[in-house]
């Protein structure tokens, strides 16, 4: 019995919280990105990964390095976290890796076999305070 | 950057902090070795649960009935504080707040009228006095989701963050391979 009324509290806390994110403009995370052109791969489509809604409320920021490889057609694979401050952002790094592509290689060219990281730090940055009409 | 209104955090999570308060307190009312089929007052059962369908009007008058019926303490506080809850859904602030503090005088360890209480008075804008209400709820219940819901809706009032993603695909030192 209890049971089902926490899976009940848990659906309706979801089903609650999703309209109330959509009110929250500011939710959409600033993003910045830095490229290294070094390599010889170059990043066609790149995912951002969400903040954490959890880790926004409790005020938790922190950083995942997310390695994995890149297949001739710029596709993703092999994605694996390979340092993190905390659990609660590596599903959604991975997830973006996962979805972000690389431009393939041109004909003839080899793939090179190294691996391929990225870093994606999740930070909060004060905003200004909305002081309400008493 | 332009802060979110802080109508538009409050009130979804409001609605969340009010549904979040104990809908099995009914049953649990008895004590532990008793065995209880089915809960002991039903429109404080039923009422509890229209408030986590988020029907506010249809919990407060079960609710009320149920506080009418009540047969001990225990369901008497469970009783005002949802009906504090259920008058946040309604928006009757005052009269939620008079419900808080009467559940509060009955049992100044019910962390849940403290939590419902702090919620009220974010809404009315007295954040000192939400910020002690937590404090308390945190002291009797640190680990609740309730409460942690409500620190966060009083952080994002005082202290509002906007997430930023930083991505950097610098090759780092220690990238050389390691497979």
């Amino acid at each position: 019995m209890n049971k089902m009324i926490r899976n009940r509290r848990t659906l309706l806390l979801l089903a609650l919280l999703i309209p109330g994110l959509a009110l929250r403009a500011d939710d959409v995370p600033m993003v910045k990105y830095t490229l290294d052109d070094s390599g010889d791969r170059m990043p066609l489509h790149t995912v951002v990964p969400a903040y954490p809604e959890k880790a926004r409320r409790a005020r938790v920021e922190g950083e995942v390095e997310v390695c994995f490889k890149v297949d001739h057609f710029g596709r993703t694979s092999r994605v694996a976290v390979r340092r993190s401050t905390n659990r609660v952002f590596e599903k959604p790094a991975r997830d973006a890796v996962r979805h972000s592509t690389y431009y393939p290689l041109p004909d003839g060219q080899k793939l090179s076999g190294i691996k391929t990281c990225r870093t994606f730090r999740f930070l909060l940055t004060p905003v200004e305070v909305e002081v309400p009409d008493s | 950057m332009k802060g979110p209104s802080i109508q538009s955090i409050i009130r979804p999570i409001i609605v969340v902090g009010l549904c979040l308060t104990s809908a099995t307190a009914a049953s649990q009312a008895s004590g532990p070795s008793k065995t209880v089929l089915g809960p002991q007052n039903p429109d404080l059962y039923h009422g509890a649960n229209a408030l986590l369908a988020g029907d506010g009007e249809e919990g407060v008058r079960l609710t009320l009935l149920g506080l009418e019926r009540a047969t001990n303490a225990r369901e008497r506080t469970s009783a005002r504080s949802n009906l504090c809850a259920g008058y946040v859904v309604l928006k009757q602030l005052e009269i939620a707040l008079a419900y808080c503090n009467e559940a509060l005088a009955d049992d100044d360890r019910y962390w849940r009228a403290y939590s419902n209480r702090a919620l009220v008075y974010i809404k009315l804008g007295r954040l000192e006095e939400a910020e002690q209400d937590l404090q308390q709820a945190e002291a009797l219940a640190a680990n609740a989701h309730t409460v942690k819901l409500v620190r966060s809706v009083l952080l994002d009032v005082t202290n509002p963050v906007a997430p930023e993603i930083v991505i950097d695909d610098r090759r780092q030192p220690a990238d050389e391979q390691d497979d």
